[in-house]
This record gives structure tokens, C-alpha cells and sequence, in this order.
């Protein structure tokens, strides 16, 4: 079964529409739920470093921002993120894009991040506090076996060139 | 039993630890253990929906526990494995159901059914107040109440330019309808939860949202202050039928059901408005639940500024009728709804928009000579 279909969709397939609708309520229902946990979660302790609030009044589509991790070249960088949640989540991750910018080995040119834990490694423990800490964590530490920006990956060993360029990249794309 | 008795060939010493530990109290029923509530709320979490947990079950291998609900929609939907540690998790049959440990939330939280139903109620009714029908239903209304205003208001301005040519105190009264009419509404959410406010020195001592016995006029709030302004306008504000009498005599005025004395000498601000809250005749008559239970405390004095609009009016009697009437009122009376009407005319009610500040409406409404007078139905939504 593919992973990010709400399994009661997949086996309500048959009956009416009106019981599908029901489900569809209730679940999204519970999606808010979770989700106005999490933000009563993350109101109470703020983690530092990092940051997420709904975008608007749709509490299914939330803005989140990472402070660059001291000591590593995105120390002092501050990065939008925009994080929509599925109506099956938990149980699927939500979908995690960089809004500002960011040069980094596992981050395409539309902000697309290649992290395991959101896709197959997702489990519905992850939140959004656990899902913006991980991505601060591997802005610290890519992974330049599969990267999806060669460039970044060449020029990372080399950590002076690379606090150059992503310093002038950052300044010259973060208003964008 | 031979193996409790120490054997004869071997000599059992003590360890430093073994000579330092007490022994653990044992746990009987009548044991009292502290537990913190934020602790014991993670405790008896579902961490994959993060609420109380709900028929437990927990897995074999890793005693790990979760919602039934949960955890197979979680193995059905992603990874055969443990959500908390990844352990694998084959199939169901890697779950048991913990009963224990429901019995143990229910011990703990023996009105559980209770505070999730209010939980679901307060849910709903914020995802309600927050989905887009209500908001356009809100704006057609809106306009629907501003076209059935328009008449009035073009009728208002010919009086007006007709007035021009009278005094100096007219001409100003006149300047000051023109700015309001451009006054934006106050803020929705400023003093709605506090209730509406009262004049200052009375405030402090007895805030608008405190509990005090039903009273045709609360003490705290000044019915009609003794006006020691000398404007034209602002007595045209205050000024009663009792009191056009004395007015002549002292220049003074003084409201009908004057019981207020901390109130006195304290000169009446033009930014605030008194007004007269009674029940819509027609539609609040006496066999309603809510009049029933109000009886003869149903006619409401209030001051309060002029920039207060009839939706922290509406809060304002919702919360107030509320917390006077506490056990009369049976509970799904408790969230009341008002709606607010203005009688220009004897027999015509013409009901009020939320974002209509008081300073519009007396602008408006009310040319007699006494404090303004608004009429309030309980809205059965």
C-alpha cells in the first residue's frame, strides 16, 4: 500500500459517498486535533533555534523557521520553511519545503529536502518540533553520498569556500 | 528453600551499597505516591494522537503502549514497525490489549467521558467560529443590516443640513456625527473577554466581570452620574426625563435610578455613553426560559465608553446575565447569544450591527433626550 494514502480511504473505497465524507470529517477532525496539540506544545516550550506557527487560519498549513547551527557554516542564517500536513497525518509526514533559499548538499533548487524520516523512515511519533530539529541537525551534517545539489556536495569538504559561497548566497537570496 | 539459607562453605558479605540501602516501601493500597501532572500526562499519553490513551495496547516485544486506533491505522498505513523504537512489529498479533492499565486511567480520570465531551464541544465551536461559511455569512449579513440602515442615515444627513444654520453647539454636535461616520470599529477582541469597561475609579474596585448579587442596577456600574460638564452635547447624553425637572433649578442633572455614590461629582466623560439594557418586548416575553429566570432583574443600566461596539455589548450581557443567574440556568442556556435592537421610533426595533460602535449608534438613533436605550433577544442558535 503506498504510504501516503490515508488507509481508511483505501478501504472505503466501496461504500457510499456520504459514508466517505463522514470519515473524511472525523479524520480530519482528529489531524486538527493532533495538530493543536503540537502548537499548545510548542507555545509552552520554545526549543531553541527553532519555530512554527499555522500560516493562517488553516491549521493543516504551517510556517516553521531554523536558526543555522552554531560552529557550522549556516551559523547566523535564519531559514523559512513551509510544512503541509496530509489528512492522513501522523501516520504519513508532512510535506517539508525550504522557503527561504538554502545551498546545501541535500537541498534541490526549489527547496525540496531529501531526508529520510520524511519519507520511508516516517514514523507518527515525528512532529513538527522533531521534523524542523532533524533538518536543523542535518543542515549541521549532510549527507554528500545522495545529494541532490552536486555543487554543494563538491564544494562541502572544503569548509572556507563553502562559508563563502553559502554566505554570499544566503545574502543575496534570503529577501527572496 | 535451600537456596535462601546461605550455604556453610561460603561467607556472605555485604556490599557497601547492600549495607546502605533501606528497603523499598511496600505499595499497598493505601499507599500515596506524588506524581506531577505533567509526568503523569506522558505517562498515560497515546504518543502517536497525543491524548489520553484510549483501549490500550501495548506491544509485546518493547512495552511500548498506544491507542488501539492508533497503532493499527499506524502499522496499516506505514512501516511494520514500533512508532516509539522501530522494533519490528509483524502484525497485530505483536500487540496485546492492556486492560490494567485502562482500569488505571480510568481510576485516575473517573470523569473522562465528561471532559473530552467538553473538549469536542470547545473544538467545534472554535473550528466552527473559524471556517470560511461563517465569515461570509457574517459580511452578508453585514451588508444586509448596513443597506436596511442607509435610509435612516440619508435621512439623518438632510436633518442635518437642515440644522446648519442653528447654534454653535448644534454646528459641533453635527461635525461630530460627520467624523464618527468614519470612525473604524473598535477592536473586536480588546475588552470583550474583560467585559466592558467602567469608568475608572470604579473599575478597580469592582471590575464588570465580578459575580455580585442581581440588582436592577449593579454597583458598579453607574446608572447616571452626577454631569458637571458644562457642554451642551454631553448633557443631551445624560439628561433623563426626572432630571429635565431639576435641571432648570441647579444646572444638574441626576439619572432616575441614581443609587450610585462613588460615582458622585465625578464629571461624566463625552467618550462615554449610558445606556439602558430591557428585554425586546415582543420577542423575550415572559414564558422564555431565560426571563423566567432573570425576572425582575432584566432591565440593565450601564456606562461604559463610546467607542464600544454591540459585539462587546453582546459579550458583555452574555457574561454578565451568565454569571448573575450561575445555577439557575441550565446549561445549554450558558452560552448565550444576544441580539441587540435600537427603538427609534415607539413599536420599531431595528437590530444592530456587531461592529457598531456606541458613539454611531447614539449618533443615529437617539435624539431624545434621555440615556440612550437599546433592546436585547436571546438569539436561540
Amino acid at each position: 500500500m503506498a504510504q501516503n494514502i490515508n488507509p481508511h480511504y483505501a478501504s472505503s473505497s466501496n461504500p457510499a459517498k456520504q459514508n466517505e465524507d463522514t470519515i473524511k470529517l472525523k479524520d480530519n477532525h482528529a489531524v486538527s486535533k493532533r495538530l493543536q496539540k503540537e502548537l499548545m506544545e510548542l507555545m509552552r516550550c520554545a526549543d531553541k533555534g527553532i519555530s512554527a506557527f499555522p500560516e493562517s487560519e488553516n491549521l493543516f498549513k504551517w510556517i516553521g523557521t531554523i536558526n543555522g547551527p552554531q560552529e557550522t557554516v549556516y551559523a547566523g542564517h535564519k531559514y523559512k520553511l513551509s510544512l503541509e500536513f496530509p489528512n492522513s497525518y501522523p501516520y504519513a509526514p508532512p510535506m517539508v519545503k525550504f522557503i527561504t533559499p538554502c545551498f546545501h548538499p541535500n537541498v534541490d533548487t526549489c527547496g525540496l529536502i531529501c531526508l529520510d524520516i520524511l519519507k520511508d523512515k516516517w514514523t507518527a511519533l515525528y512532529d513538527v518540533r522533531t521534523v524542523l530539529l532533524s533538518i536543523q541537525s542535518l543542515l549541521a551534517e549532510p549527507n554528500t553520498h545522495s545529494p541532490l545539489n552536486q555543487q554543494a556536495s563538491y564544494l562541502w569538504p572544503n569548509q572556507p569556500a563553502y562559508k563563502k559561497y553559502v554566505d554570499e548566497f544566503y545574502n543575496k537570496h534570503r529577501d527572496s | 528453600m535451600s537456596s535462601t539459607e546461605p550455604s556453610q562453605n561460603k561467607t556472605w558479605e555485604l556490599s557497601l551499597y547492600e549495607l546502605h540501602r533501606t528497603p523499598q516501601e511496600v505499595i499497598t493500597d493505601a499507599t500515596e505516591i506524588a506524581v506531577s501532572p505533567r509526568s503523569l500526562h506522558s505517562e498515560l499519553m497515546c504518543p502517536i494522537c497525543l491524548d489520553m490513551l484510549k483501549k490500550t495496547m501495548t506491544t509485546k516485544e518493547c512495552l511500548h503502549r498506544f491507542c488501539n486506533d492508533c497503532i493499527i491505522t499506524a502499522l496499516r498505513s506505514g512501516n511494520k514497525e514500533c512508532p516509539t523504537c522501530r522494533k519490528k512489529l509483524v502484525s497485530k498479533r505483536s500487540l496485546r490489549p492492556d486492560p490494567n492499565f485502562d482500569l488505571l486511567i480510568s481510576k485516575i480520570y473517573p470523569s473522562r467521558d465528561e471532559y473530552e465531551a467538553h473538549q469536542e464541544r470547545l473544538l467545534t465551536k472554535l473550528s466552527m467560529s473559524h471556517s470560511q461559511a461563517s465569515l461570509v455569512n457574517s459580511i452578508t449579513e453585514g451588508i444586509k443590516l448596513q443597506s436596511q440602515n442607509r435610509p435612516q442615515r440619508s435621512r439623518k444627513n438632510h436633518e442635518d443640513n437642515s440644522n446648519t444654520s442653528n447654534s454653535n453647539g448644534n454646528n459641533t454636535e453635527n461635525a461630530q456625527n460627520g467624523s464618527t461616520g468614519t470612525v473604524p470599529a473598535a477592536p473586536k477582541d480588546g475588552t470583550s473577554t474583560t467585559g466592558i469597561p467602567t469608568p475608572s475609579g470604579q473599575s478597580t474596585s469592582n471590575p464588570a466581570s465580578v459575580r455580585s448579587t442581581p440588582s436592577p442596577v449593579p454597583s458598579n456600574i453607574s446608572s447616571v452620574s452626577k454631569n458637571t460638564s458644562t457642554t451642551k452635547r454631553a448633557k443631551s447624553i445624560l439628561t433623563s426625563e426626572r432630571s429635565e425637572e431639576s435641571e432648570s433649578s441647579d444646572g444638574r442633572t441626576e439619572g432616575e435610578n441614581s443609587m450610585d455614590t462613588e460615582g458622585e461629582g465625578e464629571p461624566l466623560n463625552p467618550n462615554e455613553i449610558e445606556l439602558v439594557f430591557k428585554p425586546h418586548p415582543t420577542e423575550m416575553t415572559g414564558d422564555n426560559q431565560l426571563m423566567r429566570a432573570l425576572r425582575d432583574s432584566s432591565v440593565r443600566y450601564l456606562k461604559t465608553t463610546a467607542n464600544a461596539s454591540v459585539d462587546h455589548l453582546s459579550k458583555y450581557l452574555a457574561m454578565r446575565l451568565t454569571l448573575d443567574l450561575d445555577a439557575e440556568l441550565p446549561e445549554a442556556y450558558r452560552l448565550l447569544n444576544f441580539c441587540i435592537y435600537v427603538a427609534p421610533a415607539p413599536g420599531q426595533f431595528v437590530p444592530l450591527a456587531g461592529s457598531q460602535t456606541l458613539r454611531q449608534i447614539n449618533d443615529k438613533f437617539w435624539k431624545v433626550n434621555k440615556p440612550l436605550e437599546m433592546y436585547y433577544s436571546w438569539k436561540k442558535t
